[in-house]
């Protein structure tokens, strides 16, 4: 079976190879034969990789140790849930993972596409298959997952425990939709180049597809946050890790992106600015995925040192060249059709989050790299940690913040002072009351402040406009009670749907307000019988169980938990022991609510019989759990629109 | 003045800001990366939480008070050694011979660093070790 999965794996290079040439050769010379059979030889590295997939998952739950990859990322002790996880445990794995989303990928746009037989299309499909190549010849030839070992040992060398978690299941694959997803708006803002493409159809076809793939790259980076407070057991959700940026930071571009290009659509504005985003994107994807992989920096997630480094640095290094190369040959192409009018305007405002996302994605970038770029430069390897990122990005987010309240309500073109006064008076003022309101709550400090204010001040503005929405529509929305604003949103699903995710955004930031300001913490060694107290709450030591699993003896305490005197059950902070990798994992203790989370972390049983318990109280985590949810809610909403083109546009289809 | 000049005036704003924001952040927060070595053998205590120490665990050092808690260990780099003490939870993937990184203020009178953070690399390499040869 491997032989076939090696051979499925060159021979599906082969195919991404004859692709790419042979729609080069197609477009040059408008055959149209080389296109189509440019196309089918796509659908063809899909198949393979699918069969390649198929193999090594099938490996991999048969634990079948003569694969090398086998050996090394699963044991026979592994639940069969976690060995089929363990395909994006390792570099090879998720090498292959990341091919198989590409081809999901380049599989739904040949679908989507079959009919259209405009060679823009075809162009984007050999940007697709040129990527392709480049995965495939890293899995074929650098670092195959189809290695056989001489000797294959009796058992695997075990799952690393911090992986043993449901958040594995679904957390890699959803972030790799992310990545990987970028790919696409990628092609098509090549192929614009290449073909010397006008008008703006394809701006709204690739905003859709951008808008895709940062919906789950968003939601991938949150429930990696979920899995770190959940897993990691230091009571926070977010340490400015190197990959925890490397996810972020396509994520930023992208959403600058995303505004950005309405502007596009609807002023023919800031071209070569969104084209050079999209490319920024998915280099900023690449660069992602080189980060987990190639173990340059340390952090949580560091992986063994490997050889792949190079290769994607100069996938990188190549790729945003020649780009590079193409938008300034083009640049006649990419001339604005209009002027800014004024600086106080829908695309003003806009204008203005680009600058800050870029700022904020420079920052971090700065940040990540850090350690590299002053060795580099000065010969002293200097890093900097979460003070110097709380420093400078927390006040370019709050600006963002602010406008995320402001550019909505802005008109296009000029805002007249009439306009500002109807839309931010009443925002204003009641931003101003509720922080002031806050107050006596223990908000203290520039920054909390203002995060009161604006999360106010935006909550506001998106009311106003549900309100004022609903106002403009009376006589629809009569007697229609709740159904009104569904119809309101129906109507206009991106405008609204936009909204919605600010309101999410606006969540998330109070979220992280209240558990970064507020949190709470507490240690004591308790005997059986005692109790110690953190805020409301008090916690009473029962005792201590014993437990074997299948992988890993697990010791918990067993927790009497109440608050103000009411009980709130049992809680079981335990740490298992795991046999293969002779190492404890903290397994946390969480009881949560809408307003606090309850902590607690069992630091272990004392030679003198007593057991440490750590506790936490996080304020408000869940909103930023919830704001997750309803930025996703929000984006499907956005997502469900109808195409919006021009006339002339539809004409031309 | 026109639309433009303001724009570039306020995206300038923005760039020199951000750029303040960044430089000093780095000045007030940077932390220097040494080696037990290194730290060892300087004059005079660098400054509190402003460098970084990678090194190992040494067999025979830890001790565990877990009800403080608190954990004190020796580091070193092969050459030289310093004390670490650390006031909290022993992290799960602590154990002798693995590399660590703190994080805290040293004192040469003593030859203890108090650190105020300890991170433990991850036992990256269950990959490939003793595994053998490939099949040809």
């Amino acid at each position: 079976m491997s032989e076939l999965g090696r051979l499925a794996i060159l021979v599906a290079f082969l195919c991404a190879v004859y692709s790419t040439g042979v729609i080069a050769w197609g477009l040059r010379s408008g055959l149209a034969g080389p296109l189509r059979s440019g196309r089918n030889a796509l659908w063809a590295v899909c198949s393979l990789t699918v069969l390649a997939t198929i193999i090594l998952s099938r490996a991999l739950v048969a634990r079948d140790f003569t694969y090398r990859y086998v050996a090394e990322h699963t044991s026979l002790d592994l639940p069969a849930m976690y060995a089929f996880a363990s395909l994006w445990a390792g570099q090879e794995g998720s090498l292959l993972l990341w091919l198989l989303i590409l081809c999901a990928y380049g599989a739904a746009f040949l679908w989507f596409y079959r009919n259209r037989l405009d060679p823009f299309y075809d162009a984007v499909v050999m940007v697709v298959s040129s990527v392709a190549v480049f995965f495939t010849f890293l899995l074929a030839f650098v670092c195959s997952p189809f290695r056989m070992l001489a000797s294959p040992p009796a058992d695997g060398m075990g799952l690393n425990p911090l992986l043993q978690d449901p958040g594995m299941m679904i957390h890699p694959p959803i972030l790799y939709t992310g990545y990987v997803g970028f790919i696409i708006p990628f092609a098509f803002g090549i192929a614009v180049l290449l073909m010397n493409r006008t008008g703006t159809r394809w701006i709204e076809e690739v905003r859709r597809w951008t808008l895709f793939c940062w919906m789950f790259l968003g939601f991938g980076v949150l429930l990696g946050a979920r899995w770190a407070y959940i897993e990691l057991g230091w009571g926070g959700y977010w340490g400015w890790d190197p990959v925890e940026n490397a996810s972020l930071m396509p994520w930023l571009v992208g959403t600058a992106f995303l505004h950005s290009v309405m502007i596009e659509q609807r002023r023919g504005m800031l071209k070569t600015w969104n084209v050079a985003l999209i490319v920024l994107t998915f280099e900023l994807s690449i660069f992602g995925t080189f980060l987990t992989r190639s173990g340059v920096l340390t952090s949580v997630h560091s992986f063994a040192e490997s050889n792949i480094g190079p290769w994607f640095m100069a996938f990188i290094i190549g790729s945003s060249t020649l780009a590079t190369a193409l938008i300034l040959y083009r640049k006649a192409l990419l001339e604005s059709e209009n002027k800014m009018d004024a600086i106080v305007s829908r695309e003003g405002s806009f204008l203005f989050n680009n600058v800050l996302f870029v700022a904020l994605t420079f920052a971090t970038f700065l940040g990540t790299t850090f350690p590299v770029l002053s060795e580099a430069v000065t010969g002293a390897k200097i890093s900097v940690s979460a003070p110097f990122f709380n420093r400078v990005n927390v006040p370019i987010g709050l600006a963002l913040l602010i406008l995320t309240g402001m550019g909505p309500v802005l008109s296009w073109k000029r805002a007249t002072a009439s306009v500002l006064q109807r839309n931010f008076l009443i925002p204003t003022v009641l931003g101003v009351v509720v922080t002031l309101l806050s107050l006596p709550l223990g908000v203290k400090g520039l920054y909390p402040i203002v995060t009161v204010f604006g999360s106010a001040f935006v909550m506001a503005t998106i009311v106003m406009e549900f309100a004022r929405g609903l106002q403009a529509r009376k006589d629809v929305a009569a007697g229609r009670g709740a159904m009104a604003i569904v119809d309101l949103m129906a109507k206009n699903r991106r405008r609204y749907g936009g909204y919605v995710i600010h309101a999410g955004v606006v969540m998330i930031f109070v979220g992280v307000l209240g558990s970064s300001v507020f949190q709470k913490e507490a240690h004591q060694p308790l005997r059986t019988g005692d109790s110690m107290a953190i805020g409301d709450y008090r916690l009473t030591l029962r005792g201590t169980e014993q437990k074997m699993e299948k992988n890993a003896a697990l010791t918990s305490a067993v927790l009497d938990v109440s608050k103000d005197g009411k009980s709130l059950g049992q809680s079981h902070p335990s740490k298992a022991m795991y046999f293969k990798s002779q190492q404890p994992m903290t397994e946390v203790a969480l009881h949560q609510t809408p307003g606090e989370d309850l902590y607690m972390i069992l630091g272990g049983v004392n030679e003198d019989g007593t057991v440490s318990i750590q506790a936490y109280i996080n304020p408000l985590v869940s909103l930023i759990w919830a704001g997750g949810v309803v930025m996703l809610f929000g984006t499907l909403i956005a997502l469900s629109d109808k195409m919006r083109l021009r006339r002339e546009e539809k004409v031309a289809v | 003045m026109n639309t433009t000049a303001k724009i570039a005036i306020v995206s300038l704003v923005i760039v020199g800001a951000v750029s303040y924001l960044i430089l000093s952040g780095v000045k007030q927060t940077g932390l220097q990366y040494m080696t037990v070595t290194e730290l060892a053998q300087m004059e005079k205590a660098p400054k509190a939480d402003g460098f970084r120490l990678d090194g190992v665990v040494a067999a025979g050092s830890v001790a565990y008070d877990q009800k403080q808690p608190r954990l004190t260990f020796r580091m070193t780099d092969g050459k030289e050694a310093v004390h670490v003490v650390y006031d909290g939870l022993m992290p799960d993937a602590f154990a002798e011979g693995r590399d660590v990184v703190v994080e805290g203020t040293f004192r040469h009178t003593d030859r203890t660093l108090h650190a105020s953070k300890l991170v433990t690399k991850c036992p990256s390499k269950y990959e490939s070790e003793g595994l053998g040869e490939d099949r040809s």
